[in-house]
């Protein structure tokens, strides 16, 4: 049988066919699907996280790294019953109002939840409004906001403040964002990087 | 005795140091400024209000004037063709105002459309009979890419097939247009001329979804599914830049004919290597796949003229610096100091003598659009300290400056030039 080792192995690598086919024997020999995702799926995943902080492996690998995730959790996820869908917790992602970029919003949102947390990927271009309505309909613990454009960071501040009155952390990231200005604009956390945003993430939660 | 800008120019870029620091403004797709910046710009130096002329639409780049360069010490201009991004002809200007107010002046041929939400999009070559190819969100300052290929077929890969329309060789009326106007600009001013000559853009992902086609492109476009292909179809990156190579060197070919020795720089490649933190891909991938392909076009160009090459890329490229020298590289732009390991100081000790700064003059996360003047002034100061002795330096700031940046904090930096060139 294969082991956790291998199906990990086979996440860093980027092996999507391989994680597929482990994560099907797996099963077969009566893994539990939780167990998969946690010792196989996350275990890789979390390893990629570490080496792309230490600028061991770039954005490809981590983006090859995902899909091969997510092709696992594919196999995996409808076998559970939503009882049993041990999500760490909710988060909502989006790029905000008047910017488009989004390939390091969706390395973040790749790498939460590649460390088991429920993903809404609200996509960009989303108005202070639209975060609300999605803080309203899946109540997340965190709200992660992304932007590129130093036209567009003060629509963290519009947003952030939008969100004031409802139970959630906001985290938010992107090229010209520092811990300075999250300061200014009053989020909750800065996360300079996807692996970070993990980490960052994992302290909200326990606080 | 004073020197001309060009004289002034051609020394900085031989690494001698000359009489003061040369300015660039709006030279370049990089070294630009956004036309509602512009607007405000010349409100603040006390020149006669007009409407910006928009030479590059996506990014909504102005025309720099006669008149602002001599206000501003301004050393370089650009020598463009005659075809913008989205593929119209920038001529028959006719007016068009900025979602924030500003008029400009845009190409007679270009099609807009705004929807109910406030989003402007462009149509490649005017011809809004197909989808528009990119996009400005409302209130916004520049336009986007529009994926318009979707997912591609990963059983129906063919790079010389996927993007046979993208790369054209100059027709005769290109040539004959950068001839005459190469002359125009050699002959009527005494700027440095930098060639917007754009044909050694390997990978970049500006020009990967081809905004200027009309037909749907094919293949792999979108930026995420470009990136995975440096680890899963290299034969397929490969085969589009030998192909794109092979178009280039016959339009550098062209291209000296056409404007000899009038042009001291050639802009040869916007491609993006480095994000904040570091590079996009590993330095390995980038002597594997892109290395290559620059020094074939850097060499011809060393071997068969005087320009010196420029290579913008944003963000943090410190580990493919010693790769850039080899493969010929000489003017690095736009220098951002801001990301992981660009230490200004490290840079100019380090590579000081090979490499070209063209930019890195001021912080654009940061300093130049939310920090005081008096924080402007200090940073402009520190990086002239650093950059300008010796010359290889062009002072400009780091990557265009955008729209929504306060006007004071820009004459607060053309003062702080303009002091310390005294």
């Amino acid at each position: 049988m294969s082991t956790f080792q291998e199906m990990a192995e086979a996440v860093i690598s980027g092996n999507a066919k391989k994680v597929k086919e482990y994560a099907k024997q797996a099963l077969a020999e009566g893994v539990s699907p939780q167990a998969i995702i946690n010792d196989g799926l996350i275990a890789g995943m979390n390893v990629v996280g570490v080496r792309f902080k230490n600028n061991e492996v770039y954005v490809p690998e981590v983006l090859i790294s995902a899909r091969a995730m997510h092709a696992g959790m594919d196999v995996v996820k409808p076998l559970l019953s939503e009882a049993e869908v041990q999500d760490k917790g909710t988060i909502v992602v989006g790029t905000v109002k008047g910017d488009l970029h989004d390939i390091g919003k969706n390395l973040v949102r790749m790498m939460l939840e590649g460390a088991g947390y429920k993903v809404i990927d609200l996509g960009v271009d989303i108005a202070p409004d639209k975060f609300a309505q999605a803080v309203e309909e899946h109540r997340p613990q965190i709200v992660g906001l992304s932007a590129l454009l130093t036209t567009t960071m003060v629509q963290m501040k519009n947003t952030i403040e939008r969100l004031k009155d409802y139970p959630v952390k906001v985290m938010v990231g992107g090229a010209p964002v520092t811990q300075k200005f999250a300061d200014e604009v009053g989020a909750d956390a800065y996360a300079s990087d996807a692996a970070t945003a993990v980490e960052k993430a994992e302290q909200l939660m326990a606080s | 005795m004073t020197l001309t800008s060009r004289e002034r120019l051609i020394l900085t870029l031989n690494h001698e140091e000359p009489d003061r620091v040369p300015l660039d403004l709006g030279a370049t797709a990089q070294t630009g400024i956004n036309a509602s910046t512009l607007y405000q710009l010349r409100k603040a130096l006390g020149l006669q209000s007009k409407p910006i002329t928009v030479h590059e639409p996506a990014q909504i780049l102005g025309v720099v004037d006669r008149d602002v360069m001599q206000a501003l010490g301004v050393d370089v201009i650009g020598l463009w063709n005659p075809v913008n991004t989205v593929g119209v002809r920038n001529t028959d200007w006719k007016p068009w105002t900025m979602p924030d107010g500003t008029p400009t002046m845009m190409a007679g041929g270009m099609r807009l459309s705004v929807d109910d939400s406030g989003n402007t999009y462009l149509y490649p070559q005017g011809d809004a009979s197909v989808s528009p190819s990119m996009k400005m969100p409302a209130e916004g300052y520049s336009f986007d890419n529009i994926d318009r290929g979707g997912d591609y077929d990963e059983d129906a890969l063919n790079a010389r097939r996927d993007f046979s329309e993208d790369f054209t060789v100059f027709d005769d009326d290109t040539a004959r247009y950068l001839e005459s106007e190469s002359e125009r600009l050699y002959e009527t001013t005494s700027y440095g001329i930098v060639g917007n000559w754009a044909g050694g853009g390997f990978g970049d992902v500006f020009t990967l979804p081809a905004p200027w086609l009309t037909k749907v492109p094919h293949g792999i476009r979108k930026m995420e599914d470009w990136l995975t292909a440096h680890v899963l179809y290299q034969d397929y990156i490969r085969e589009l830049f030998d192909m794109q190579s092979e178009i280039a060197l016959k339009n550098l070919e062209i291209y000296r004919q056409a404007v000899g020795e009038r042009i001291q720089v050639i802009w040869v490649s916007g491609t993006d290597f480095g994000t904040q933190n570091g590079p996009f891909f590993s330095p390995e991938i980038y002597r594997k796949l892109y290395k290559p392909f620059h020094k074939k076009l850097n060499d011809w160009i060393h071997k068969n003229t005087n320009w010196k090459i420029f290579y913008h890329s944003c963000g943090s490229v410190v580990s493919l610096l010693d790769d850039f020298v080899e493969a010929g590289v000489d003017i690095l732009n736009p220098v951002q100091c801001s990301s992981a390991g660009m230490d200004p100081v490290m840079l100019k000790q380090k590579y000081g003598k090979t490499l070209v700064f063209w930019g890195g003059g001021v912080d654009t996360q940061r300093v130049l659009p939310f920090g005081t003047p008096e924080e402007v002034r200090a940073e402009v100061n520190q990086r002239l300290r650093i950059f300008a002795p010796g010359g290889g330096f062009v002072f400009n700031t780091i990557h265009n400056i955008v729209g929504g940046v306060p006007a004071e904090n820009l004459t607060a930096m053309y003062d702080a030039v303009r002091e310390n060139n005294a």
